[in-house]
């Protein structure tokens, strides 16, 4: 008690001056943010602007008109409305599989004892420290030895087998107590109807969270879509975004207005999910950047 | 690897190895549930099968490539070390080489200082804290494609940047056509893409540092600096070096970024050692040489990633 009112006297000063180093620290963090936000700031301002106004001698965010309708341009020139299709149905797709397959894997790690476990667990995650973008020549020439390449099954297949899904919802199902599994055993249930009746439905979170990352880990590819699709009605949005920069006399307007198409509903899934993401991130679940 | 092991997957780093939580379960597994023992096996052979054929079988399938010379209409002729003789004399590669690894050190260190720093930033009175996390996190989780598409706007000649800086009298810069910026613009695309992934780990492990021990220093009297350097940084490392590890495999195979804002250009000033196999083997159609691209890549990559493990034992803190 003693040493807690010493304390008291010693830092009254700076008991009173904290609202005001309060509102200074927030007031300069979210300056910060603001500056850290100018480029997709502009991104949207450019997108809205006539095309001879992209560039100036000085900065202006609107332009002599606010073009609206330069969203619908990209949508016809860019040909972005079937971008976007091909986007979503090949990240939902990806999504669905990514999920099957890490529930399986995940429910015999946590779940299951077989020989060799120990082993397969260790394989798995050496595989977390390979590089995979150096392998890349050889999973097109295996495609296009297959007579795969330039279809949406050799774009999806290679990114569905990731570890760290498994893992994730792995560290989710050794939390589940024992107990649960053991009643619906006696009750006679098969191992597979435990995994969908008990475990599924206890690690619900972890699947949506997992979901998120195998929907956003499709929609931001980009080197082996790159690689493996020629025709253009099968490319994704990454692709034909780099593909319009690399024209000359790049109409920036329409190409800001696709970006802003394309970053959107990313941050839409950040915002409404932002807890569970960054608990998930925060748990070492998807690696590094 | 043990250690890298417990890292990577245990959720909380500390206790997360395999055996203890099997001995811990014995009940659970004394008699096994699944029916026979290889009931098992059937739950993980799909993804084991996807590893395997995949990820695993690639990688060593471009090791053993990396030893031909391959085409795609004209097959595979085995040549032995041909290939890596020629990579020595190719001052296109010792060039991407030198680009990739100026990238890694400026990078990574920028990288994990500025997520660091964010990290004990936002751990302090800010109000709007989980909003400003979530503003910072977006460009990690969006297309690197459209980032950078928006910075090779920004960074025009007569760009917003440019603008900026001559209306303070700084001058336009040459961005993009002068080497050493356009490599700079690169590094900064990336460190403002990535940041906040990280800052996330970091901060996720400075949560898991009890308060308790913050306090007790605090009451010995321990200052901020020494309080970060005695308390937090030690009781950080295991998430500081996860964080690194991955950050140095992932800086190691830029591409995106350079083949959108600059090409590889001006000059092959940007011209990262991935940009220079992708298009060694899907431009000039010279599998095997790109292969052997890929087969150096992976040894840069693995003596990095090895000796991190090796150097982890010396500051790295598990508990």
């Amino acid at each position: 008690m003693t040493d807690h009112s010493l304390r008291t006297s010693g830092t009254s000063w700076r008991r009173r001056l904290r609202p005001v180093g309060f509102a200074a620290n927030t007031t300069v963090a979210w300056v910060f943010a603001l500056v850290f936000s100018f480029p997709l700031i502009w991104t949207f301002f450019t997108a809205l602007k006539p095309a001879n106004e992209v560039f100036g001698a000085r900065i202006s965010f609107i332009g002599s008109r606010v073009l609206w309708s330069n969203f619908a341009d990209a949508w016809t020139e860019v040909d972005f409305g079937r971008l976007l299709t091909n986007s979503l149905v090949i990240a939902a797709i990806s999504t669905v599989l990514t999920l099957i397959v890490a529930t399986l894997t995940a429910f015999a790690f946590a779940r299951l004892k077989f020989p060799g476990r120990s082993a397969v667990f260790l394989l798995f995650v050496i595989t977390l420290t390979l590089p995979s973008e150096v392998a890349v020549v050889p999973l097109f020439l295996g495609f296009d030895q297959a007579r795969l390449a330039d279809t949406w099954i050799a774009l999806i297949l290679p990114g569905l087998f990731g570890a760290f899904g498994a893992f994730l919802l792995r560290q989710f199902m050794l939390q589940i107590p024992a107990e649960l599994e053991e009643a619906a055993r006696i009750d006679g249930a098969s191992t597979w109807r435990i995994l969908i009746s008990v475990i599924v439905p206890l690690v619900r979170p972890a699947l949506s969270v997992l979901a998120i990352f195998a929907f956003l880990g499709s929609w931001n590819s980009f080197l082996w879509p790159l690689i493996i699709l020629n025709s253009s009605d099968l490319w994704t949005i990454p692709i034909g975004i780099a593909g319009f920069t690399t024209q000359t006399g790049t109409q920036w307007q329409l190409l800001m207005a696709a970006c802003v198409m394309t970053i959107a509903p990313v941050v839409v899934v950040v915002a409404v999910a932002q807890r569970q993401l960054v608990a998930a991130i925060g748990a070492g679940a998807f690696g590094g950047r | 690897m043990m250690s890298l092991r417990r890292d990577l997957v245990g959720n909380e780093v500390a206790g997360g190895s395999v055996a203890p939580q099997n001995r811990s379960r014995g009940r659970l597994h004394r008699r096994p549930l699944g029916g026979p023992r290889w009931v098992g096996w059937a739950f993980v052979l799909p993804g084991l099968i996807g590893l395997a054929v995949f990820i695993v079988i690639p990688q060593v399938a471009s090791l053993v490539l990396g030893f031909s010379e391959s085409t795609l209409l004209g097959g595979i002729e085995f040549t032995g070390t041909q290939n890596f003789v020629r990579l020595l004399r190719d001052p296109q590669f010792l060039n991407s080489v030198l680009v990739t690894a100026i990238f890694v050190l400026v990078y990574v260190p920028a990288n994990i200082a500025i997520s660091m720093a964010m990290a004990l930033w936002l751990k302090t009175r800010i109000a709007g804290r989980n909003w400003l996390r979530v503003i910072f996190l977006i460009p990690a989780l969006s297309p690197m494609v459209a980032n950078a598409a928006v910075f090779r706007l920004l960074f025009q000649k007569d760009g917003a940047i440019n603008q900026l800086l001559t209306g303070i009298g700084l001058g336009p810069v040459p961005w993009l056509s002068d080497g050493n910026w356009a490599l700079a613009v690169v590094i900064g695309v990336s460190l403002w893409q990535s940041f906040g992934y990280n800052m996330i780990v970091l901060g996720a492990g400075i949560d898991s540092i009890s308060p308790d021990v913050i306090a007790a220093s605090r009451i010995d009297g321990a200052g901020r600096l020494r309080r970060f350097f005695a308390i937090t940084l030690p009781l950080v490392s295991p998430a500081l070096f996860f964080t690194t590890v991955l950050t140095v495999i992932g800086a190691w195979q830029t591409f995106a970024q350079a083949y959108v804002i600059t090409g590889g250009g001006p000059g092959n000033s940007t011209m990262t050692i991935m940009l220079y196999l992708y298009q060694t083997a899907f431009t000039n159609d010279q599998l095997g040489y790109a292969s052997a691209i890929a087969t150096v890549l992976f040894v840069i990559i693995a003596i990095f990633t090895l000796f991190q493990l090796w150097g982890q034992r010396k500051w790295v803190h598990y508990d």
